[in-house]
């Protein structure tokens, strides 16, 4: 077997990352101390048809409909994945609704019924849940309604199906939570650090490997303990289960770093981590497969951390899919005077939303509420060559004169400062002290470098 | 539990990442501008009015084209941000203590004008924008910008300034005994080292020049490559002479490494690149005053080393994590 070996640096220096002094702290004291907590049906939720890559799930349930939790209530299509009640309910609208990252989309209301109108799906154990075939685990795992719940919310199923002519040899359960403020996945794995590894063995029974590799930050060793306690307790059946502890630092739990932290691999740039022969999965996807094959348990909740100074009370809530943001805040306390902002996912990655009236969706693992003025808005300055964008880039590229190219108006001229590989983890543009918007500046160099290889293909075709 | 928060639209969108450094480019610049204080004090205290009137005359001509420059380019004022303090003044610290109020004023026009804005502002310009001034006014004041050095004693002090020579410039017209003594005999080190010498003004006191830049150092504002680059050229080059301690501890070195050498815009960005620029520096420099036409050759040795930027950043990139094969 032939892989991708590093060339050129040494495995130190990827473990490490940026070498700058100065890179976003952790900042997960208000929440990483706060187990799980359940938030009561709410009253309504928003179900989008979309809430994953791929195409929108059709509806199977009409206005006025009464339906139980844990029932289907949109059939998947094409490369898309099912969507099912998170609470009972009756059906209030199916119509455009808000959307945290398409704005706007078709999604099912539901409006909260009692207990005794309609009571929630019972999920009984299959008990041959582990000797079943490959398929039945993909077509349970897709039926479940499951995608990348770190955040990415790719359908599950269609990253296990490998492309023809892949080979993958370790599967990495990605436990690195590094996003600032979040503890959603340090928390779940303290509390169900057994669903997590019987969810990593279906998993690697799926693609094929016998090793297992999962990474966790060394600021949560104990999340790492309980998953080696676990990974003892279930029989072993041939598989090499592993729980490394990789440098707390951000962004370790890139997908790209921390396969070269386990694996030594670099993945190339514009390449999924199959390119190296990796599969990687978040350790909440990993809980949420179990829960799938085991009891044929569809996603209905998933655990979000609601932080930051702009909230009262910071916590770790396990909420039906669907909650409105608001629901989620007044569950924590409601707002605080000063929030200004709200974020979606964590604060280096994630998106700012401009209301509280939008449902929470399957690949949201954060929700930070901010205070203060907010990045750009007085504006930036120029690149003065500090150089600090070039500490901070994991991957050693060069923000700055991508940057001053952009500016400039040629943006093509860029790639040989490595437009086309970032992969805007925002190391850069959180240590510019002119405040450059470098992680934009990127993204337009990375899509005029596309235009133009399409361009060119064209041509020579 | 509290009242539903009202939606409360809109919050602010703006794009990531959310979280900032709080480190802004004008706090570096007030930061460098705080660092060359106790030298520039020293400067004054010893070399008396006359040099505080050309520091703030540098600085008030610094300031004031700037502030002129922006409004006629239609630019937003940046003359808050501090950068134009730290040229004015980092010329002025290069200045003989007896130069005219108004021809330092003259050099912090054209060490802005034609050293920075004409290239477009703070982070545009190729050459460090003091040492334009610097070389302007050397081509315009020569008499002054070569005789202009006075006695150190103390501001109090009744005595109307004492105009005399520089080490080096004694060494260059006649030898090493006579700059030895100059600066009080084979002992003179120390009075180097703390700054009784003639000079100009904020170059003398090399341990308050360093107190400034282990501030910067601290602070995580500069790093060592390129001032160690600049002693290790000056030091091979003057290893020829006889007398390399005296190159290292006079003249502008010890400012020029720590604060001109470390300038962001006019420096390379990689730790690599910053040394060699360093060693640049310091070659040249020991080159002029050794065998060129001029005493002291840090301002020139400076203003050729930046020309050499923008190959050295072409030179010295950052080691790329890349994956063997990787298309490209």
């Amino acid at each position: 077997m032939t892989h991708t070996e590093t060339h050129g640096v040494r495995l130190f220096d990827l473990l490490t990352l940026g070498r700058g002094p100065d890179h976003p702290g952790p900042r997960k004291e208000a929440t990483a101390g706060r187990p799980i907590e359940d938030l009561p049906p709410p009253a309504e939720v928003v179900l989008p048809l979309v809430q994953h890559l791929g195409d929108p799930a059709v509806p199977v349930v009409k206005k006025g409909d009464v339906v139980r939790r844990g029932q289907k209530i949109a059939e998947a299509a094409g490369s898309g994945v099912p969507l099912h009640a998170s609470i009972n309910g009756k059906v209030r609208s199916i119509d455009k609704q808000a959307h945290p990252t398409l704005v706007q989309a078709q999604a099912i209301v539901l409006a909260r019924v009692a207990e005794a109108e309609a009571a929630g799906l019972e999920f009984p154990e299959d008990p041959d849940w582990r000797a079943l075939e490959r398929e039945e685990l993909l077509a349970r795992i897709r039926e479940a309604g499951i995608v990348g719940l770190g955040g990415a919310a790719f359908p599950t199923y269609r990253k296990l199906r490998l492309p023809p002519g892949v080979t993958v040899d370790t599967l990495i359960i990605n436990g690195a939570e590094c996003e600032p403020y979040l503890t959603s996945d340090y928390r779940l794995m303290l509390a169900e650090a057994r669903a997590i590894v019987e969810g990593a063995r279906l998993l690697a029974r799926i693609v094929g490997v016998r090793r297992v590799l999962f990474g966790v930050e060394s600021d949560k060793r104990d999340a790492a303990a309980a998953l080696e306690a676990a990974a003892k307790e279930v029989t072993a059946d041939g598989l090499d289960l592993q729980v490394r502890v990789v440098p707390a630092r951000y962004p370790q739990g890139a997908e790209k770093q921390l396969v070269t932290a386990l694996t030594g691999r670099v993945i190339p740039p514009r390449s999924l981590p199959y390119a190296v022969h990796v599969v990687v999965q978040n350790v909440a996807t990993a809980a949420a497969v179990h829960d799938a094959v085991r009891y044929r348990r569809p996603l209905l909740d998933r655990v979000v951390t609601v932080t930051g100074p702009g909230v009262a009370q910071p916590r770790n809530v396990r909420a039906p899919i669907g909650t409105l943001l608001a629901d989620l805040v007044r569950f924590c306390g409601g707002l605080t005077g000063g929030a200004t902002r709200v974020i979606s996912g964590g604060p280096m990655m994630g998106r700012a939303l401009p209301r509280l009236d939008v449902p929470l969706v399957k690949g949201m693992n954060g929700l930070v509420l901010l205070t203060g003025r907010g990045p750009f808005e007085e504006g930036y300055g120029p690149c003065i060559q500090c150089g600090r964008c070039l500490d901070a880039c994991p991957l050693g590229l060069e923000p700055n004169q991508v940057s001053i190219r952009v500016e400039a108006g040629h943006a093509t001229e860029s790639a040989e400062f490595g437009a086309v590989e970032c992969y805007e983890c925002g190391a850069c543009a959180y240590v510019c002290p002119s405040q450059r918007p470098l992680v934009q500046f990127l993204q337009v160099a990375k899509s005029a470098l596309r235009k133009q290889r399409e361009n060119l293909a064209a041509v020579t075709r | 539990m509290s009242e539903a928060p009202a939606p409360r639209p809109p919050f602010v969108v703006t794009p990531g990442p959310h979280l900032r450094t709080s480190e802004s480019t004008a706090a570096i610049m007030w930061w460098v501008n705080a660092a060359l204080m106790p030298t520039t004090a020293w400067g004054v205290w010893v070399f008396g009015p006359p040099a505080l009137e050309v520091i703030l005359g540098a600085v008030a001509g610094a300031v004031g084209s700037e502030a002129l420059a922006n409004r006629l380019m239609k630019q937003r004022l940046t003359v808050k941000d501090g950068s134009a303090v730290c040229t004015g003044l980092l010329l002025a610290l290069t200045l003989p203590p007896l130069v005219p109020w108004w021809a330092a004023l003259i050099g912090g026009v054209f060490a802005i004008l034609l050293g920075k804005m004409i290239f477009g502002g703070l982070g545009y310009n190729l050459f460090n924008p003091a040492m334009i001034g610097r070389a302007f006014m050397m081509a315009s004041f020569p008499v002054v910008m070569t005789i202009g050095w006075s006695i150190p004693r103390a501001w109090y002090s009744r005595l109307e300034a004492i105009t005399t020579a520089t080490p080096l410039g004694v060494m260059r017209e006649h030898d090493l005994q006579a700059a030895l003594h100059l600066i009080g005999g084979p002992e003179g080190w120390f009075r180097l080292l703390i700054g009784l010498r003639p000079g100009s003004i904020g170059e003398v006191s090399v341990i308050l020049i360093l107190l400034g830049a282990l501030v910067l150092l601290a602070r995580g504002i500069i790093r060592l490559y390129a001032p160690v680059g600049v002693f290790v050229g000056l030091a091979i080059m003057t290893s020829f002479s006889g007398a390399a301690w005296l190159h290292l501890l006079s003249g502008g070195v010890w400012l020029a490494a720590f604060f001109m050498a470390t300038d962001y815009v006019t420096s390379p960005v990689t730790r690599p690149g910053q040394f060699v620029f360093g060693v640049l520096i310091g070659l040249l420099t020991g080159l002029i005053r050794l065998w060129g036409g001029y005493p002291e050759g840090i301002c020139f040795a400076i203003l050729m080393a930046n020309a050499m930027v923008p190959a050295l950043d072409m030179w010295f990139r950052p080691r790329r994590v890349q994956a063997a094969g990787a298309p490209s």
